[in-house]
């Protein structure tokens, strides 16, 4: 098969000494980059790029791909131990990994999520070996209608992901996307509710947004109490996932894992999506949804498995039709370029031995990640037993940082601020942020759509019923939002509530 | 989310106040909205969805006061009850006031004593436990990033760091 | 973890640094520098600029970091720069065409002429039209033939509204006496799939198309450069298809109002060094993109220039703005 011999080829290439040296620098550095909340990727491989120029395509490619899986990796060691996540994705890994490690669980929460990446980094390889290029037309078959339901579908997913109020929870959401579409009109330049603050033309940030919502307000919430130091329990019951972890988490992570690298390999927001549809998923297959956000090891393994399916079925459409679905795809393909590569349908057959050497790189890569995480877990677990009253300037001081890095800007800083009372005061009136932040990412991209489509369509609403896709992601919307309130279903939510209210 | 001591319900009067405001708000961003112009279907524009939005998000408000306006109970102030609020304050007022500062001072000067703040005046952690943390964990990270990851932080002024 | 002795050297560096005086013109520069590009990464833009970027900032000394803020046919992100960054030569930004050609037709935050400080004239771009492989538009004659029988139905995708191909296609429309949709894309990667995945009937963008045409996966129908291009020989410029047109959007590099004229000295001869480095030309012309270099002084005369001919082109064709 000459497939198999390709394959040879690259491990070849991958275990070359330089090239095994790239790729543990490159997972070491995103594991860094990763676990700093705010830092992502996108700014180390930027200022990195220089440096992988030296060295032959593969060695420099293999070392950027690292950082960018690497840095899935770490993403939410933060949002389990501290409430900070460092990106959309990990939001959801905060609702009941934090939860967790508030009850003495960090231990299996961060356990669970390296596992979790690491069973689906896995699987995002070998279904990018064997359906790559059968997938690309996957990549490409979704239109501006299409978009525009598939995230009408996501933020419909909203009604799974709220325990409390849910009219409260559907305003938050309009929120959100409101304060997404503040900056420059993408199509047409204007300025949108910058009220004349030129810090506002491009937007707010989505890091300090998180970090305000979630790790400052937090902090502010727990100060308000005199400090008991149950807050992060100093007890560690146990350091591992026990075997009742493993059995609960097992069809989380394949379900994740699927839906991550499926929805992946759309261009704009998959990852995101995927880890909130997979939380979404669970917690409607659970017999016990009212343990969603008390501490529920599915509610981590299932979004962290989609998280990093999806960086695995990102690579999809930038190998085979040279299309970065994220900046970080596009960094690589820029770095491809400079090497004198050019990614795209004919990368598999005009360079087998690169290409095949960056797969098994990745491999490789996933498996150094996880020895180097697995040791972590218990040192990081450690890191709660440090009273609250020390902890907490220490966790103001990586949001700080996390956010002044993510834009250069101590205007950034301000508005995590902002964010901090804002989530202090919606903590005390009974709103949660997850809404907020999941219609802040997808608010835009649900307009720029909406907006493409009907130019398309000229003004025919029809094309969301009549494109295929589009309905069905429309018809499982209208299922999701009508099942509450079928009879059989309503009782989950009424225990739901009752819980709530107790 | 709702931590345990924080009573879940009734807020009937505190939600009556933050129905209100963010009704106010959703007023605000459907008038945004019609400003920007919401063009036609065939082509819609800049205020289209701020729009529409804004007209959902008012019809959520109106809901959330309308429960709040049945329900009834207690008022903004219960949500404060026992709490140390005094804390809160200074907190975001140190956090404010770093940010004020940052810029001039740079990192290194300006986060130090903000760690400093955060760790005596809160809860009190000894001064021989406050400053070793304060220093070396600013210290630490400035240096990862700067070294490690060529991430540069605000110098300020006075140029040290 | 690292052990105290360690952590102590350390703080000495530390120490030694900060002795360092505050930089000014002369030491320029001391941090990396941000290239705002205002188009989405991926797109023959996107990486011709970051390979200028990477040769650039290796004769300036310090890493030149490209930074995409995309958005209103590449407006976005320059408006954003002129609004908001100093003028100390840490951001810098491509200017597009449409940053001089947007405020003719829209009220916008901006003045061409007043609120940059342009630095450098890089080079410009081959613009095309594809079709999907497998449409039925074998030529851009079946295109005018449909579009003639089903006004409106043929759509095209472009980088944004008021960029030269949105400009050009209804230049060419108005000629070809037929009426197009057209779609406001991001840029390239997007153009790209939206024609790919037939959600509209062309694309009109600059060469980012290359790989999935060389793939024969997307058809290319013409071209806008004056002559042939060596890649595809095939392939008809509009001035042989009977539209006396030839655009190709040069462009350069320029930063906020203002800027100390030795920085901008500095930032032009990494760029012209760059722009002349065998390695950066072998990266544009795998794109059809040639150098055209201008001079800090003949950069700025040209945006007069070119001002003024658009203000002419966007009149006829009736989208001059009213106020």
């Amino acid at each position: 098969m000459e497939s198999l011999a390709n394959v040879a080829l690259g491990f070849e290439a991958a275990l070359q000494p330089v090239n095994l040296l790239a790729c543990f620098v490159g997972v070491f550095i995103g594991t860094l980059v990763g676990v700093l909340p705010g830092i992502g990727p996108v700014s180390a491989m930027s200022l990195l790029l220089p440096i992988t120029l030296t060295g032959s395509p593969a060695t420099g490619i293999i070392m950027m791909a690292g950082i960018y899986y690497g840095s899935m990796y770490g993403g939410s060691t933060t949002s389990i131990l501290v409430n900070i996540p460092g990106e959309a994705a990990s939001v959801v890994t905060c609702l009941d990994g934090h939860q967790m490690a508030k009850q003495g669980r960090a231990g299996p929460a961060l356990g669970i999520a390296a596992l979790g990446s690491f069973v689906a980094g896995t699987f995002a390889l070998v279904a990018l070996m064997l359906v790559a290029p059968t997938l690309a037309g996957w990549a490409v078959a979704f239109g501006p209608a299409d978009y525009f339901s598939l995230m009408v579908l996501a933020l419909t997913v909203l009604t799974f992901l709220t325990q409390g109020s849910m009219p409260k929870a559907l305003l938050m959401a309009g929120v959100g996307a409101v304060l997404g579409l503040i900056g420059l009109d993408s199509i047409t330049a204007q300025p949108r509710l910058t009220f004349d603050r030129l810090e506002l033309y491009d937007g707010i940030g989505l890091v300090p947004v998180v970090m305000g919502l979630f790790g400052i307000a937090e902090i502010l919430h727990n100060l308000e109490r005199p400090l008991a130091r149950d807050i992060v329990q100093a007890r560690l019951t146990q350091l591992w996932p026990g075997r009742a972890d493993w059995k609960a988490s097992a069809g989380p992570m394949a379900r994740g894992t699927l839906l991550g690298f499926f929805l992946g390999i759309l261009p704009g927001g998959g990852a995101v999506i995927a880890s909130f549809a997979s939380y979404a998923l669970e917690k409607r297959l659970s017999p016990h949804p009212e343990r969603f956000g008390r501490g529920a090891i599915e509610g981590v393994a299932g979004p962290e498995a989609a998280n990093n399916a999806a960086a695995g079925g990102a690579f999809i459409p930038l190998m085979t039709l040279g299309i970065p679905p994220n900046v970080v795809m596009a960094l690589l393909l820029g770095a491809f370029v400079i090497h004198g590569l050019q990614p795209g349908p004919l990368l598999m057959t005009q360079n087998p031995a690169l290409f095949w050497a960056i797969i098994v790189s990745m491999y490789l890569g996933n498996i150094m990640l996880l020895v180097l995480n697995l040791p972590l877990v218990g040192l990081w677990a450690q890191l709660l037993r440090v009273p609250y009253n020390v902890l907490f300037p220490l966790i103001v001081l990586l949001s700080i940082v996390g956010v002044y890095c993510s834009s250069n800007n101590v205007f950034d800083v301000y508005v995590m601020i902002g964010f901090g009372i804002l989530g202090y005061l919606m903590r005390k009136t009974g709103y949660e942020p997850a809404p907020l932040v999941l219609a802040f990412v997808l608010g835009p991209l649900l307009e720029n759509n909406l907006r493409k489509a009907l130019i398309l369509s000229q003004g025919d609403l029809s094309t969301f019923v009549s494109r295929p896709i589009s309905a069905v992601c429309l018809a499982f919307a209208a299922l999701l939002l009508i099942a509450p309130l079928l009879p059989s279903l309503r009782r989950k939510r009424d225990a739901v509530a009752l819980d709530e209210s107790a | 989310m709702a931590a345990p001591r924080v009573p879940a319900a009734p807020r009937g009067g505190a939600d009556v106040w933050a129905g209100l405001f963010w009704l106010a708000v959703s007023l605000g961003v459907v008038w945004a909205g019609r400003d920007l112009g919401i063009g036609e279907v065939a082509a819609p524009g800049s205020g289209f969805l701020l729009f529409w939005a804004g007209l959902m998000m008012s019809g959520f408000s109106l809901a959330i006061l309308w429960t709040a306006v049945t329900a009834g109970g207690p008022g903004l102030a219960a949500l404060w009850a026992g709490a140390r609020w005094q804390k809160v304050v200074l907190t975001v007022a140190s956090l404010a006031a770093y940010a004020a500062l940052l810029d001039r001072l740079g990192f290194l000067l300006a986060t130090i004593p903000l760690m400093l703040v955060l760790l005596r005046g809160i809860d009190p952690v000894r001064w021989r436990i406050a400053l070793p943390v304060a220093a070396l964990s600013t210290v630490g990270l400035w240096w990862v990033l700067k070294r490690l990851l060529l991430i540069q932080l605000p110098a300020g002024a006075f140029g040290i760091g | 973890m690292l052990g105290w002795t360690k952590l102590a050297q350390y703080i000495l560096a530390v120490a030694m640094t900060s002795i360092a005086a505050p930089a000014g013109a002369q030491d320029y520069p001391v941090k990396p520098i941000t290239l705002i590009v205002p188009w989405p990464a991926g797109g023959a833009t996107d990486i011709s600029m970051r390979a200028i970027a990477e040769v650039a900032g290796k004769h300036i000394g310090q890493p030149i970091v490209v930074d995409n803020k995309a958005g209103g046919g590449g407006t976005v992100g320059p408006a954003t720069m002129a609004a908001t960054a100093k003028p100390d030569g840490y951001t810098i930004a491509q200017i597009p065409i449409t940053v001089f050609r947007l405020p003719l037709m829209q009220k916008t935050t901006w003045d061409a002429q007043k609120d940059f400080t342009y630095i450098v004239h890089l080079t410009g771009y081959t613009f095309g039209v594809t079709s999907n492989a497998d449409s039925p538009h074998k030529s851009w004659a079946d295109v005018v033939t449909y579009a003639k029988q089903n006004p409106g139905k043929v759509t095209y995708a472009t980088p944004g509204a008021g960029t030269s191909l949105h400009i050009g296609m209804e230049q060419i429309a108005a000629r070809a006496g037929i009426k197009l949709t057209h779609v406001p894309f991001k840029g390239g990667a997007e153009t790209n799939a939206a024609v790919l995945g037939g959600h509209t009937t062309l694309q009109a963008d600059s060469s980012g198309w290359k790989p999935l045409v060389e793939a024969g996966k997307l058809r290319l129908l013409m071209i806008w450069t004056a002559q042939r291009s060596k890649n595809y020989p095939d392939t008809p410029t509009l001035q042989e298809l009977g539209y006396p047109l030839v655009l190709d959007s040069p462009f350069g590099v320029a930063g906020p109002k203002g800027m100390d004229p030795k920085i901008v000295a500095k930032l032009h001869d990494a760029f012209k060094k760059a722009i002349d480095d065998p390695a950066v030309q072998d990266t544009l012309a795998k794109y059809d993109m040639v150098v055209n270099y201008k001079s800090t002084e003949e950069y700025r005369k040209h945006v007069g220039e070119t001002i003024e001919a658009e203000r002419k082109i966007i009149t006829d064709l009736g989208l001059a703005r009213t106020n």
